[in-house]
C-alpha cells in the first residue's frame, strides 16, 4: 500500500508540474490533461514495477481472472479509449462525397439510359421487319400508326446561369484544396503555396492549367513538392470542366498583394 | 477434428471460392442488404477475420520451422515440443483461413456485385488458379508436416525440416500473390498523362500486382506475420500455463511463453519503419493520402494506434522486467551509464536533428548513427555503471514520454477542418506535432526495448532462470500483448482500407454506396473490438481443443525434458 501512495503522490506532483508549465506555455486545457494523464500513467507503471508477485492461480480462479481481464481490456483501453478521442462526423462528409461523385453516378445512369435506348431501338426495327412481313402476308392492309410525340423535356437550366464564383469556393471545399494551401487565412499546413495573391500572377486559364497537370507550374521555394509530385494529378478525372473553370476562375479573383504568394515557374 | 472432417471443412471451403468465381460472371446481380450491420461493415467483419486467421496460418510455419530446426540443432526437445504444438493449432486455424475465405467471397458478391465481378475480372487468373492452386497446395503440404512428424524423427529430420521450408515457401508465395489485389485496391497502377482507364486496358496481371505499394506491404505483412505468429505463441502458452497442475508444465509453459514474446517483439521491432514505408508509398502515389490519414478524417485514428503501441512497448517491456525479476543474479548485472543517459537524451535530439535533415537526408545518420553506438563502442571504457533495474526504469521513462510525444497531435479535432483555438498546438510548438517528432518518438520506443534486451541477455549470461517460478502477472500480460496486437493490426486494417475514400479502387472504381464514408473512430473501435474477440474465441477454443485434451493424457517421459532451474 505505501508503494501505491507513494508513486500516486509522486504522479501527481509531476502531473501538476506538467500541467503548470503547459499552462504557462499556452498550451490549450486539452493538452494539459494528457500530459498530466501521462503522469499517472507514469505512476501505474512505476506501481506496477514494484509491486508484490500476484499468486499463482488454477482452475475456476483462473478461468474467472481470465474473463474479467478480457471484460476489462474490451471495456476500458479498445472502447472506451477509442471512445474518449474526438469523433469525426461522417455527415459532415456524405455531402462532399456525394457532390462530387454526382457527375460519375450521371455518367454511370446516362450509360444505362443509353444502354435502354439501344435495346429500344432494336426492338422497335424488329417491330418495323415484323410489320412488313404481316404487311406482305395481309396484302398490305396494316397500316403502322404514327408514334405519339411526347412532351418536350424542360430545358436544362445554363452554367451561365450558374454562379461560378460560388460553384468555384464549393469545389475548393469539396477537393479540400485547404489541407494544402492557405486562403483568407484559413487550412494549409505550408505543404503547398499560400494562394491569396494567385490572381494576380497567374490567369484564370493558366490556374486551371496548373489544376489539371499540376507539372506545368513550380511555386518558387516548392522545388521539392514539385519534384515529388505534391500535388495529386486526380483532378482532371474527379472534376468536371466546368467545376475546373469555376474553381480557376474564383481562384483567379484573389488578387491580395499584401500577401506573398510565392511566384509560379512556367515548367512545362 | 478428424482428417475426413477437415477435408470435408476445406472442400465446402474450395467449393464456396470457385463457386464465388463463377457467379461473379453472372452480369447485373442484384445486391444483398445486411441488416443491422450495413453491407459495408459486413464485409469488413468477414474480411478482418480472414486476415487474421491468414496472418496466424501464414506466419505460424515461419516461426513453427525455425522453432523446430532450433530444437534439431541444439537437441533440445522443448523446441520441439513446442514447434508441434503450434502446428496443431495452426492445422485447425487453417480450416478456419478457409472457411471465412469462402465467407468472405460469398458476403462481397452479394453485397457488392459490380465491383466483386469487375475486381475478380481484374485478377481472374489469381482468383481462379492461382490462389486457390497455392492455398490446396499449401494445405496438402501443412497435412504431410503435421501427419510425417512422428515417422520423420532421427535420421530423417533434415527431410521434416525440408518439407517445413516448402511449406513456408508456399505460405510465403500465398501471402505475396493475394497482396497483389489487396495494395492494387488503394495504388492502381498509373502513369503521367495517360487516362487510368487507358492504362488500365493496357497493363499486364504483373502491371496490376507489382503496384507501388505491394513490396511496402508484404514486408510490413512478414514481419506482422512473424510478430503475430510469435504473440499468439505466447497466448497460448499463458493459457496453458493457467492450466498447469505441474510444477514442470509451467515450467515449460513460463519457457515457451518467454520464447514467443521474444520472437513477436523483435518481429515488432521492425514493425512502426515497414508501416511507415507503407505510408510513404501511398503518400508518394497520391499526396492527398496523406492529410487524410495523419491530419483529417482518420487522423485519430492514428491517436489511437500511437496510444495502442505505446501499451505494446510498456507491457513488451513489462514482460521483460518480470522475466528479469525470475533470474537469479540479476540483480549483480550493471551497465555503463552511457546507455540511460543516451536513451533519456535520444528522442529530443533526435527531433532536433531530424527536423533539419529530414528523410532522406542521409545528413540525419551522420548525427544519429554515432549517438546510438556510444553505449556500446565506449561504454567498457567509462567505469560508471547502473544496475541493469535502473536502466530498465529510465527505459520505462523513455517509453512514457515518447508515447506523450506520438500523441499529441497538432490539435485535439477529428479533422483538421474543424480546427478551433483552445484545441490547437501552440504554433511555437508545432514541432511536437510534426513528422521528425513522430518519427523519433517512434525510433525511441524501439531503442529503449533494444537497450532492456541487452540488459536482459547479459542477466541470462549470468544468472540462472528460474523456469516456471515467473510472477503469475507475466501471464495476463502474454494475453494483453496478443490481444492488443491483434487489435492494432485490425485497426491499421481498417486505416489502409479506409484510405481509399469513397472508391473501392482508388481512383477507378467509386464507391456510389450510402455507405461511402469515413466511419467513426469510437464505431470502428467496436467492430474491431467484435472481431477480435470473435478470433481470440476461435483460438481459444483451438487451444483447447488441440492442446488441452492431450495434456490431461500422461505424457510420455521424453517430452519432459526441462528441470525447474535450468539456463
Amino acid at each position: 500500500m505505501g508503494n501505491v501512495i507513494k508513486k500516486l503522490v509522486i504522479g501527481l506532483v509531476v502531473g501538476g508540474a506538467l500541467v503548470g508549465i503547459s499552462s504557462a506555455l499556452e498550451f490549450p486545457f486539452v493538452f494539459q490533461m494528457l500530459y498530466f494523464g501521462f503522469a499517472m500513467l507514469g505512476a501505474v507503471v512505476f506501481m506496477l514495477l514494484d509491486a508484490p508477485p500476484l499468486r499463482t492461480m488454477s482452475g475456476r480462479k483462473s478461468v474467472f481472472a481470465l474473463v474479467a481481464f478480457y471484460i476489462l481490456l474490451l471495456c476500458t483501453v479498445c472502447i472506451a479509449g477509442a471512445s474518449f478521442f474526438p469523433q469525426f462526423d461522417p455527415e459532415d462528409e456524405k455531402g462532399k462525397i456525394a457532390k462530387i461523385l454526382k457527375p460519375q453516378i450521371d455518367a454511370s445512369e446516362k450509360g444505362k439510359t443509353e444502354e435502354l435506348i439501344a435495346r429500344a431501338k432494336a426492338l422497335d426495327e424488329q417491330v418495323k421487319a415484323l410489320e412488313e412481313r404481316l404487311n406482305l402476308l395481309s396484302g398490305g392492309q396494316v397500316v403502322a400508326e404514327k408514334p405519339v410525340k411526347g412532351p418536350e423535356p424542360p430545358p436544362i437550366k445554363g452554367s451561365s446561369e450558374v454562379d461560378l464564383m460560388k460553384v468555384g469556393e464549393e469545389q475548393w471545399q469539396l477537393m479540400e484544396c485547404y489541407n494544402c494551401h492557405k486562403l483568407k487565412g484559413e487550412g494549409g499546413k505550408k505543404r503547398g503555396p499560400e494562394l491569396d495573391n494567385i490572381g494576380t500572377l497567374l490567369t484564370v486559364d493558366e490556374i486551371k492549367e496548373k489544376i489539371t497537370d499540376p507539372k506545368s507550374f513550380m511555386a518558387e521555394g516548392f522545388e521539392k513538392e514539385w519534384e515529388k509530385g505534391m500535388m495529386p494529378g486526380k483532378f482532371k478525372d474527379l472534376m468536371e470542366p466546368a467545376d475546373i473553370m469555376a474553381l480557376a476562375s474564383w481562384l483567379g479573383t484573389f488578387k491580395n498583394t499584401s500577401v506573398k504568394t510565392p511566384r509560379p515557374i512556367k515548367k512545362k | 477434428m478428424k482428417t475426413w472432417q477437415r477435408s470435408l471443412v476445406m472442400a465446402c471451403a474450395i467449393l464456396a471460392l470457385f463457386g464465388g468465381v463463377a457467379y461473379a460472371q453472372t452480369p447485373g446481380s442484384p445486391s444483398a442488404e445486411f441488416p443491422y450491420t450495413g453491407n459495408r461493415t459486413a464485409v469488413w467483419i468477414v474480411a478482418q477475420l480472414h486476415t487474421l486467421f491468414g496472418a496466424f496460418v501464414l506466419g505460424a510455419p515461419i516461426f513453427i520451422i525455425i522453432s523446430e530446426w532450433l530444437g534439431y540443432r541444439k537437441q533440445d526437445l522443448r523446441y520441439e515440443r513446442m514447434a508441434k504444438e503450434v502446428t496443431k493449432v495452426t492445422v485447425i486455424l487453417f480450416n478456419m483461413t478457409a472457411v471465412t475465405g469462402g465467407l468472405f467471397i460469398f458476403v462481397l458478391l452479394a453485397t457488392y456485385p459490380q465491383f466483386t465481378t469487375w475486381f475478380i475480372n481484374q485478377f481472374y487468373l489469381v482468383f481462379a488458379v492461382i490462389y486457390p492452386f497455392l492455398f490446396i497446395s499449401g494445405t496438402i503440404v501443412l497435412y504431410m508436416y503435421f501427419y510425417t512428424w512422428d515417422a520423420w524423427k532421427g535420421e530423417k529430420k533434415g527431410r521434416h525440416i525440408a518439407l517445413g521450408v516448402l511449406l513456408n515457401l508456399i505460405c510465403m508465395i500465398t501471402m505475396f500473390v493475394i497482396n497483389g489485389p489487396t495494395s492494387f485496391m488503394n495504388t492502381p497502377v498509373k502513369a503521367e498523362g495517360i487516362p487510368v482507364q487507358d492504362l488500365l486496358a493496357a497493363a499486364s496481371l504483373w502491371d496490376k500486382i507489382a503496384n507501388q505499394s505491394w513490396i511496402p506491404l508484404n514486408l510490413h505483412r512478414i514481419d506482422g506475420n512473424v510478430a503475430f505468429g510469435g504473440f499468439v505463441t505466447g497466448l497460448i502458452a499463458a493459457y496453458m500455463y493457467m492450466g498447469a497442475k505441474t510444477q514442470e508444465e509451467r515450467a515449460y509453459y513460463d519457457w515457451m511463453g518467454f520464447v514467443g514474446s521474444l520472437i513477436a517483439v523483435g518481429a515488432t521491432l521492425f514493425q512502426p519503419f515497414t508501416g511507415l514505408l507503407l505510408a510513404y508509398e501511398m503518400c508518394d502515389y497520391d499526396f492527398s493520402f496523406c492529410p487524410y490519414m495523419m491530419a483529417d478524417q482518420l487522423s485519430m485514428f492514428f491517436e489511437m494506434q500511437g496510444a495502442m503501441i505505446g501499451l505494446l512497448f510498456l507491457a513488451m517491456n513489462y514482460y521483460g522486467w518480470l522475466s528479469l525479476k525470475r533470474i537469479e543474479g540479476a540483480e549483480k548485472v550493471r551497465m555503463t551509464i552511457l546507455a540511460p543517459i543516451v536513451m533519456v537524451a535520444l528522442p529530443f535530439v533526435m527531433v532536433a536533428v531530424m527536423n533539419i535533415y529530414w528523410i532522406p537526408d542521409p545528413m540525419s545518420l551522420a548525427f544519429l548513427v554515432p549517438l546510438i553506438l556510444v553505449p556500446f563502442l565506449f561504454g567498457r571504457f567509462i567505469p560508471m555503471t547502473v544496475s541493469a533495474r535502473t536502466v530498465i526504469k529510465i527505459g520505462f521513462l523513455v517509453i512514457i514520454v515518447s508515447d506523450a510525444i506520438w500523441l499529441t497531435p497538432r490539435g485535439f479535432v477529428a479533422t483538421g477542418a474543424n480546427m478551433a483555438a483552445g484545441l490547437e498546438l501552440p504554433s511555437d510548438w508545432d514541432i511536437l506535432a510534426s513528422m521528425p517528432a513522430k518519427v523519433s518518438a517512434m525510433f525511441s520506443l524501439v531503442f529503449a526495448t533494444v537497450v532492456n534486451y541487452f540488459v536482459y541477455n547479459r542477466a541470462i549470461k549470468q544468472g540462472t532462470i528460474l523456469w516456471g517460478k515467473i510472477d503469475f502477472t507475466s501471464q495476463f500480460v502474454l494475453i494483453f500483448l496478443a490481444f492488443i496486437s491483434i487489435w492494432t493490426m485490425g485497426l491499421m486494417g481498417a486505416v489502409r482500407s479506409l484510405a481509399k475514400k469513397y472508391y473501392h479502387t482508388y481512383g477507378l472504381m467509386p464507391d456510389f454506396t450510402v455507405e461511402s464514408f469515413t466511419p467513426t473512430l469510437s464505431y470502428s473501435a467496436w467492430w474491431i473490438t467484435g472481431i477480435t474477440g470473435v478470433f481470440f474465441t476461435v483460438v481459444s477454443l483451438a487451444v483447447f481443443v488441440a492442446l488441452r485434451s492431450s495434456s490431461s493424457k500422461v505424457r510420455e517421459p521424453e517430452s519432459s525434458p526441462v528441470p525447474v532451474r535450468a539456463k
